[in-house]
Parts: structure tokens; C-alpha cells; sequence
């Protein structure tokens, strides 16, 4: 199996508040990894440490083998330019949808490819509608964002993110700003992402959607990954305290499985 | 006893009174010329200098804002040339000040609207591997531009109606115009009723230009729904 991101001993502080107190993950190829925990656990900043959203305390990413930054006197230390090179090969997905409302669907799919990839129009309008069209949205492509639904738009802001034809995609809470009517069509997206073998690192609180979907469940304590494993190992027989707590919390109205046939 | 209202002074100059507008709006268009970039630049300075810019363009920002517009054009009409020796007339220094002047509220006004748009739209630009220039100049501006419509009309008009100032220094304005006729011709009221009414048609014209033009930029983008 091939590696594509390592993360080495991640810290991440805030002035004196630690957040992250030590990550050690391996990603392979085509693996889509679920990434839970309580709200505060430092999920979110695990994610926007993998793309340099945020700036790492201490510790290393490495993709593709080479790790980001050069080591000067034992600490990592980063160029703007190589930053923003790598941003480019990781993809991002908000809770938000951020999407660019001055521009219509199809300029904010377009977007990445013309100014941070400078491709050619006719190259950034294939990718347009390649990825338009994964996501089902082909019909929309002249829509701007406040015309369409908070499904659409997330959707659209998965192709903005899958036209730069990243490495990696990292989705935070994608679902959770989402009327539930409108959650499926995301999933189903995502879903359909890791069938194709792009790789993932979700961040979300659908335990259905990690069951089903995910390769190997995390969860995260306290900065601190306090148990992973396959989705049966993690979401079926937890074994820390903190991951039994977590999964009682979501389970206690849960539904039985509709028998639709 | 009703006052007799004699318009054939105003007529018989109105050729005056239109040159006088014709300079008004020349000292106007070029302070805004000048003003609304250099206003961009300053504001730009003072969000992403260091220290050692934002803090003299910040000072630079404030005093222009809070002296009073005809010190400053006394100021660089009779004191800037003996400071540096330079040739000045009232032309230029009223163009000078009102730039200067008007581009210190054009940078509040650009600065107001760059820190209002979403910090999600600069994660997203960032995400997509958007350096901090392509950002603003692609993401931000546009947006922000829109939103400042009414706050750069709001200060386009006040920037005309300051400089009837520039009469102070002999620059043949509207203003100045319709006084100097006036004190010819005493008829006083018929000269700067209509003298107000071209400033009002001026003004006015430009708002209703502008609010067609903002309906028409922001009809089919309010921002993203959540
Ligand atoms: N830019 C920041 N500056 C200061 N503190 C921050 C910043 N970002 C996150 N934090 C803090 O770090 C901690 C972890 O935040 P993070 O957003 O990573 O958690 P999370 O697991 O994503 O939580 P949630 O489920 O609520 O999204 C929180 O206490 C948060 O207040
Ligand atoms: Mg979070």
C-alpha cells in the first residue's frame, strides 16, 4: 500500500492552550478515514493543520514521502510559497460551503484551476464540467450560490475542491450546517468520492455515514488520538472509556434500521 | 408685498455659472481619481503593513480625517510652496488637498469593507492555494466594492460640497462664481437659488446613477445562504 500523507508528532497550540498534543497518523492511497470526537477535541484544527490553514506548534507532514518545510535547528519552519503549493494539492470542504457569491457555480468550480493552477480557459472549462457534472450539478453551472439549496451548495463546493485534482480531501462537518433532508445528497457525494478511491479525511458526527463508508474510524480525546481502528473495532466494541461515553452520547435515539424492502 | 424675482442677471451670465460648475466638477473628478486608489492603497497598508507602515499611515489616516479641509487647503496653498519652494496655484493645490483629504475617508470606507466580508471566504481562497493578493484582488474587492457602493456615494457628495471651499482661494468655482456675480449684480437670491439648484441636478443625477447601478450589481448575488 502506498503512503500519501503522514502526520509525525503534531502539536498545535493557541497562545498557552493546547490543542493538539501529539498526532501520529498514516494515510494510504485510497483510504477514507473518519475522524471523530467531542466538540473541542481539536478536530478541526487536526484538519487545518494537514493543509496549513493552520501552522503546526511542532512535529511534521509529510506527502508523498517529502515533508513540508525545511528543518532549521530542530523545528520546522515553512515558505508562503510552498505553502500555498500544497494547499493546492489538498482539497477542503467547510461546514459553511464558503462558496465565492459573487461568482456563479461554474466560476467557482473554475476558480482554483484559472488563478492558482494558471491552466489554460479550455482546460479550466473541461475540469468545470467534469466535476459539475460528478456532482450533479451540470444543470446548475450558471446558478450563484444564494439561488441554490444549502445540499447544492455544498455540493458545489465539493467540485470547487475536486477541480484542483487533489491529492487528499479533507471535509469538516460538511453535513452539519445542512437541513436533514438535505444531508443524503452530500453523503451520497462523499460516498460515491470513496468508491472512486480518492482519499479522505472526514471529519463528521454521522455514525451511519462512518460505518459504512469509513476504511478506519479515529477517535480523538483531548488533542490526543485515544482509539482507532476499522468501524466494527471502533463504532461496535469501543474499548476506552472516553470512545464508549462519545458513542452512548449519539446512540441514545438512535432508530432502528428502516426495512424499506 | 411680494419680492421681484429678476432671473435676466442670471440668464445673461449663465455662461459663468456653468464654467464655474464645469471647474467644480474638474476639482471633484480629479480628487476622485486620485483619491479612491490612493484611498485603496492606504487602506491596504494599514490592514496588512507592519508595524512601521500601518502605524505613520494609520496617523496619516486619522489627521486627514480630523483638521478641518480649508486649513488643509491654506495649508498647501500658502504653505507647502514656501516649504519646498514649488510653484502653486489654486488649481492644483485644490486638486492636491481634496485628494489627499478625500483619500484618507475613501481608505476608512475600503478598510470598513474588506473586514466585513466573511472570514470563511478568505479559508476558502486559502484552501484552494490562493496567495493573500489573488485573495483580495479576486475574492474580497469584488465583494467588498459592493458593498461600499453607498458609503463612496455618501462620500462623493460630500467631497463636491467641501470643495466650494476652494473659492477661499480664488479658484473660479460654481461657488465662487455665483458670488462674484451676485455682489456684481445684487440680485443676490435669484443667483444662489439657481447656483444651489445646479448643485442639487449635479448631486442628484449622480445618487440615482449610482442606485441603478448598485440594483443592477447586487440583484443576483446576496451572500450565500447557510
Ligand atoms: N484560531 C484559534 N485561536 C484560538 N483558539 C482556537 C483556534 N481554533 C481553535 N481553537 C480552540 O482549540 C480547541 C479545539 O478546537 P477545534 O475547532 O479544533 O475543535 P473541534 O474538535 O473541531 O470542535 P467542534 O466539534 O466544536 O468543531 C477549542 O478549544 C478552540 O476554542
Ligand atoms: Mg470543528
Amino acid at each position: 500500500m502506498e503512503e500519501v500523507l503522514r502526520i509525525e508528532d503534531l502539536h498545535k497550540s493557541f497562545a498557552d492552550l493546547a490543542v493538539l498534543k501529539g498526532i501520529d497518523l498514516a494515510v494510504n492511497r485510497g483510504e477514507t478515514i473518519v475522524i471523530l470526537g467531542a466538540s473541542g477535541s481539536g478536530k478541526s484544527t487536526l484538519l487545518r493543520c494537514v493543509n496549513f490553514m493552520e501552522i503546526p506548534s511542532s512535529g511534521r507532514i509529510v506527502m508523498n514521502g517529502r515533508a513540508v518545510g525545511r528543518a532549521v535547528d530542530g523545528k520546522q519552519t515553512y515558505s508562503e510559497k510552498e505553502l500555498t503549493r500544497l494547499r493546492a494539492r489538498v482539497g477542503m470542504v467547510f461546514q459553511h460551503f464558503n462558496l465565492f457569491p459573487h461568482m456563479t457555480a461554474r466560476e467557482n468550480v473554475m476558480e482554483g484551476p484559472r488563478t492558482v493552477l494558471k491552466l489554460d480557459p479550455a482546460e479550466c472549462a473541461r475540469r468545470a464540467d467534469t466535476y459539475l457534472d460528478k456532482v450533479g450539478l451540470a444543470w446548475k453551472a450558471d446558478a450563484h450560490p444564494s439561488e441554490l439549496s444549502g445540499g447544492q451548495q455544498q455540493r458545489i463546493a465539493i467540485a470547487r475542491a475536486l477541480a484542483m485534482e487533489p491529492e487528499v480531501m479533507l471535509f469538516d462537518e460538511a453535513t452539519s450546517a445542512l437541513d436533514p433532508e438535505l444531508v443524503g445528497e452530500v453523503l451520497g457525494t462523499m460516498k460515491e468520492l470513496a468508491d472512486e478511491g480518492m482519499t479522505m479525511l472526514i471529519v463528521t458526527h454521522e455514525l451511519g455515514f462512518a460505518y459504512t463508508v469509513a476504511d478506519r474510524v479515529l477517535f480523538l480525546s483531548e488533542g490526543r488520538i485515544l482509539e482507532q481502528g476499522t468501524p466494527a473495532e471502533v463504532l461496535t466494541y469501543p474499548t476506552q472509556e472516553g470512545t464508549k461515553n462519545f458513542l452512548r452520547g449519539h446512540g441514545s435515539f438512535r432508530l432502528p434500521e428502516p426495512q424499506l424492502d | 408685498m411680494g419680492y421681484e424675482w429678476d432671473f435676466t442677471v442670471v440668464l445673461r451670465d449663465f455662461d459663468l455659472l456653468l464654467l464655474g460648475l464645469l471647474n467644480t466638477l474638474k476639482v471633484t473628478g480629479l480628487a476622485l481619481l486620485f483619491g479612491v486608489p490612493l484611498g485603496l492603497t492606504l487602506a491596504l497598508l494599514r490592514l496588512y503593513g507592519n508595524w512601521l507602515v500601518r502605524i505613520p499611515v494609520g496617523l496619516v489616516i486619522e489627521f486627514l480625517r480630523s483638521t478641518p479641509p480649508i486649513a488643509q487647503l491654506f495649508w498647501f496653498f500658502f504653505a507647502l510652496p514656501i516649504l519646498v519652494g514649488v510653484e502653486m496655484d489654486p488649481f492644483k493645490a485644490s486638486v492636491l488637498t481634496f485628494s489627499l483629504q478625500s483619500s484618507a475617508f475613501f481608505a476608512e470606507v475600503f478598510r470598513g469593507g474588506i473586514v466585513s466580508i466573511d472570514r470563511g471566504q478568505w479559508d476558502a481562497a486559502k484552501a484552494l492555494g490562493m496567495s493573500r493578493n489573488e485573495t483580495l484582488q479576486r475574492i474580497i474587492l469584488p465583494q467588498a466594492v459592493k458593498r461600499m457602493i453607498p458609503a463612496f456615494l455618501e462620500r462623493a457628495i460630500e467631497l463636491m460640497k467641501t470643495t466650494t471651499l476652494v473659492g477661499t482661494i480664488s479658484y473660479a468655482d460654481l461657488l465662487y462664481e455665483a458670488n462674484s456675480i451676485a455682489q456684481s449684480s445684487y440680485r443676490t437670491l435669484e443667483v444662489f437659488t439657481v447656483a444651489a439648484a445646479m448643485y442639487f441636478v449635479v448631486i442628484f443625477a449622480c445618487s440615482v446613477a449610482v442606485q441603478l447601478l448598485e440594483a443592477r450589481l447586487t440583484r443576483p448575488d446576496e451572500s450565500a445562504r447557510h
